[in-house]
């Protein structure tokens, strides 16, 4: 802790390279970037655990050493704080007994006092402690067991165990998100830095020093941010855990399924992460372009909706129906409608609103496509949210579709059939959604059965953001695609622009056939495919921030 | 008698200013300081052969000629009086009889280096110097020798003392800065170093007390006079503290070069020890301990020290006697060194306390085979991988005491009868798993 900020230096692409010597090979590394990232791209990993590449480096694990040439001959220095230089000579674990035995030496000091209580800790299974023993700790333990651990937690959380061992600041209640536990803890104090640094708001300190040091808010408040969760990614043991995944589930039974943030068109980079056919966490997945290792708790948290109100079926007015016969009488509705009202949806993505397009194309004159949202717009937050609610938004303006939802309660009159795909207008805006109950058939697609569902006449389930593959494009123009995760909550719901293509008979068996006619209409996304824009996404060209 | 360039003034009442003066006090705040240009005065100050008397040793004027002079910040002078290595306490009565030497002395430096404000961190404990040198310095802006225009020289200095609030870390230099920063009191990664990044990310130089005030006397009689005081490569005096199995235990000033047994024996300064000599600890506690017989051939300056593979350190000399348990001892500076780990990083948070904890268990005659072992290969495992230098100076003493002394610690541990039994239970076979 002080006023000296050392962010790491990362890789870029035009980072210059330079050759140095590693274990007695020479190998290119970009310059000036610290050890740890320099021989992770040649493939060498150098375990860590205070080391992040979103945070300062604070130096203090001692875990990543190597050896380095100085001007006093090869020494031991810490790899996340080195900065490659031309022509140095590094020496990792596979040629330096030197660098094995400190490395063994930090693994035994950090396991000294550690509680070992993977079978009960959430963390066991994607812990740093766990990582790293396998790959520089393998020895035995030399530790007493009459010498016992050093207590570590607040003073007055001490009790005693049944083996009248000093145990204490087990679950420590830190706010309304986070646990603590502090005889877990390893003091790396990633989760004082991502606050101080990141969050921009101290509420951890490490209080006491030495062995007895520990994780703390400060004395009688709370862990309230935004983004106080985020800290439970960047510890690398179990010492800070969700309120929301705590006993959850076994992360190695997790699936994870790579995808977008739907909350908000920061685009913010996310694995979603399910078992059994239910979504268990969302996880922040690491995009330097986006949001780096950051997400919003917001956005974490809306896992949750994907199993809570869905809508599995059809609903006409208040009776449920089988899927297939809502989506059958939509196409009844639309093909023998007088003018049809279109209202595209930027919570969805592009291919399920060029559907929406394609349909009002295959209506003909009929059919009048209105885009938009009602919901309030808030304020960026500098870290992972721009505070846009319609995550999708450039994708819409990309289509070409209007943002002119704000005509259509004045023209309600004018339609006979009403179609809102995905946009919950009933519940962003009720007094303005008011005027469109004068519109005699009003369909609702949403995975949801949310206040529009409840206003329609005719509702169709479809499937979720979660479920369905597809693409969005973020407010920096950035495109993404969204993957398909198992956890449908019923067989039978097809994604949006499936419903759609049945109703207008556009034949489509696939989103790329939705992906492709979007590519002809849209001369930014031309020569792109899912492959080409990969898990990280790419900006488009021509679109402007 | 010999020549005394920084205790000369003891038990003259020289705190206050007006007796200060009269013993030839800031006699060098005038053309003899200001004529001198910053080069020539730090120049003056590196033939000196002035070195660091806080425990690094390092040479004082290319530690000064390091601070970058057009980086576009204010220069930052630190005075480190948070003296904490257990048996030193020069510091604490330098600053008590002899303020005012320490505000020339910083005068001295500020001008070298450009600085206009400068600190003195002292240790909280240390209420008496406190308040000693708060009443100097009042003293000292009543008659014109701090703050703007000093002596009429146009040169400006303001000094703040700052308490700390009790750590030995805080004397390491970044540490320091920090908690004087209002920071926890932990070192700070290096490289930048402070004379590049220190105090609110200026250049920072930070002096001990007992090397800011040499610098009175080093201007007033040249830099080759004191330097041969010492020896060639240690020149000038130290100030020492003696503790321990001596007859008149106390603050001593001593050419660099003195032999040990001279300082314990010699009827003007210890006048002797008490019983027969077992050892010394010649540089504060971390400084790796001397057996009688290498006491006996130990020159006290740096390079004599370090061929005996110790250190001169802060010059707090421990004499112990045969009465004296080597366990014991030990175990009083493991449990210090654990006490004041910052915590910071992991072999030195972890390895003090671990070795702390078995040393405990062995002195409470529940010691196995292998426990010293252990330790030391604890001692080794917390060398050299750790921000700052306090892992070393735990390491330090755990591998001199044990292996200086080691039938004592064998002894002790065959106190407990079952001492053969096996430390780790034999259920883990490594490679079972996998």
């Amino acid at each position: 802790m002080s006023n000296s900020y050392h962010w790491p230096v990362l890789p870029g692409k035009d980072t210059k390279k330079v050759v140095i010597n590693v274990d007695g090979v020479d190998a290119e590394v970009p310059e000036g970037t610290n050890l740890v990232e320099a021989l992770k791209t040649i493939g060498i990993e150098t375990p860590h655990f205070c080391y992040h590449q979103d945070l300062p480096v604070a130096g203090n694990c001692r875990q990543c050493m190597v050896e380095t040439d100085g001007p006093r001959g090869m020494g031991l220095a810490i790899a996340c704080y080195t900065p490659v230089r031309p022509g140095m000579k590094v020496a990792t674990d596979r040629s330096s007994e030197k660098v094995v035995q400190a490395r063994k030496a930090v693994m035994e000091f950090q396991l000294a006092n550690h509680p070992l209580d993977c079978p009960i800790c959430d963390k066991a299974g994607e812990c740093s402690l766990q990582d790293n023993y396998m790959s520089a700790g393998r020895q035995p333990s030399r530790m007493r067991e009459d010498i016992g651990k050093q207590y570590k937690g607040a003073p007055d959380l001490r009790h005693e165990d049944s083996k009248g061992q000093e145990r204490g600041g087990k679950h420590v209640d830190l706010g309304d998100t986070v646990v603590l536990d502090q005889e877990r803890c390893i003091l790396c104090d990633r989760c004082v830095r991502f606050m101080r640094d990141v969050a921009g708001s101290e509420q951890l300190y490490i209080a006491s020093r030495g062995d007895h040091a520990f994780i703390s808010t400060f004395p009688g408040e709370k862990l309230a941010h935004d983004y106080d969760l985020c800290v439970t990614d960047v510890c690398p043991v179990g010492a800070l855990t969700g309120k929301h995944f705590r006993f959850q589930q076994r992360v190695w039974m997790l699936g994870k399924t790579e995808t977008i943030d739907p909350t908000d068109s920061f685009g913010a980079n996310i694995t979603v992460e399910h078992h059994d056919g239910h979504a268990w966490r969302i996880m922040p997945r690491r995009n330097p372009d986006v949001n780096k290792s950051w997400i919003a708790n917001s956005s974490r948290l809306a896992y949750k909706a994907l199993s809570e109100n869905r809508l599995a079926s059809g609903m006409f007015g208040r009776a449920e129906v089988p899927l297939h016969q809502a989506v059958s009488r939509l196409g009844e509705l639309v093909r023998g409608a007088r003018k049809v009202a279109l209202v595209a949806s930027g919570h969805l993505t592009l291919e399920d609103n060029v559907a929406v397009a394609a349909l009002a194309h295959a209506l003909g004159t009929k059919a009048e496509v209105f885009g938009g949202s009602w919901l309030p717009v808030g304020q960026p937050d500098g870290i992972a949210r721009t505070g846009d609610p319609v995550p999708n938004r450039k994708g819409l303006r990309l289509l070409g579709i209007p943002s002119n939802l704000d005509d259509l309660p004045g023209r309600a009159g004018e339609f006979d059939v009403l179609v809102v795909v995905g946009n919950d207008l009933w519940g962003a805006d009720a007094s303005k959604a008011k005027a469109l109950e004068r519109i005699p058939e009003r369909i609702a697609l949403t995975p949801w059965l949310d206040a529009t569902a409840k206003a329609a006449t005719l509702a169709v389930g479809v499937r979720s953001w979660a479920e369905a593959r597809g693409t969005m494009v973020n407010a920096a123009g950035r495109i993404q695609v969204l993957q398909a995760a198992p956890i449908l909550p019923s067989p039978d719901l097809e994604p949006v622009w499936q419903v759609l293509s049945a109703a207008g008979g556009l034949g489509w068996t696939s989103e790329l056939d939705a992906f492709r006619f979007a590519q002809a209409r849209v001369p930014a996304l031309a020569g792109l495919t899912y492959r080409t824009i990969g898990p990280m996404g790419r900006p488009l060209e021509g679109v402007s921030a | 008698m010999a020549t005394l360039t920084v205790t000369q003034n003891f038990g003259k009442g020289a705190k206050d200013l007006s007796v200060y003066k009269s013993l030839g006090g800031y006699s060098s705040i005038g053309s003899r300081l200001f004529d001198l240009s910053q080069f020539e005065l730090i120049d003056l100050v590196t033939s000196s052969g002035l070195r660091g008397r806080g425990g690094a040793g390092f040479p004082t004027g290319m530690k000064w000629s390091f601070v970058p002079r057009n980086s576009g910040k204010p220069v930052y002078l630190v005075v480190n009086a948070d003296e904490g290595e257990p048996g030193t306490f020069k510091d604490h009565f330098l600053m008590l009889e002899d303020p005012h030497r320490l505000i020339e002395g910083m005068i001295v430096c500020g001008w070298a280096l450009g600085v206009r404000t400068a600190y003195i961190y002292v240790r909280g404990e240390f209420l008496p110097a406190i308040e000693a040198l708060n009443a100097a310095l009042k003293q000292a802006y009543d008659a014109g020798l701090l703050g703007e225009n000093i002596a009429g020289s146009g040169y400006s200095l303001d000094i703040y003392v700052h308490r700390g609030a009790g750590a030995y870390i805080c004397g390491e230099e970044t540490a320091l800065i920090n908690s004087l920063e209002g920071f926890k009191g932990q070192p700070r990664l290096k490289p930048p170093f402070p004379a590049v990044s220190g105090a609110w990310a200026s250049p920072t130089c930070v002096n001990n007390v007992e090397t800011l005030m040499a610098l009175p006397w080093i201007l007033e009689n040249g830099p080759a006079a004191y330097q041969a005081l010492g020896t060639p490569k240690s020149g000038g005096t130290k100030v020492f503290s003696v503790s321990g199995d001596v007859k008149r235990p106390g603050v001593y000033e001593i050419p660099l070069g003195t032999p040990l047994m001279e300082l314990l024996e010699s009827p003007d300064l210890c006048q002797g020890v008490i019983g027969t000599l077992k050892g010394v600890i010649p540089g504060g506690s971390s400084s790796p301990v001397l057996t009688a017989e290498e006491a006996k051939k130990a020159n006290m300056d740096y390079e004599a020290l370090a061929s005996l593979k110790t250190m001169l350190g802060s010059g707090a000399v421990v004499a112990f006697n045969e009465t004296r348990g080597a366990v014991g001892m030990l175990a009083s500076l493991t449990r210090f060194y654990a006490h004041e780990s910052c915590g910071q990083c992991t072999p030195c948070r972890e390895g003090t306390g671990y070795a702390d904890r078995i040393l405990k268990t062995v002195v409470a005659g529940k010691g196995r085979d292998g426990d010293l072992e252990h330790m030391l290969d604890i001692a080794d495992n917390i060398s050299y991988t750790t921000i700052c230098p306090l892992a070393i100076a735990d390491a330090w003493p755990i591998q001199n005491f044990i292996g200086k002394f080691r039938s004592e610690f064998d002894a002790e541990v065959a106190k407990n009868p079952g001492h053969a039994q096996a430390r780790v239970s034999s259920d883990f076979r490594p490679g079972a798993f996998w």
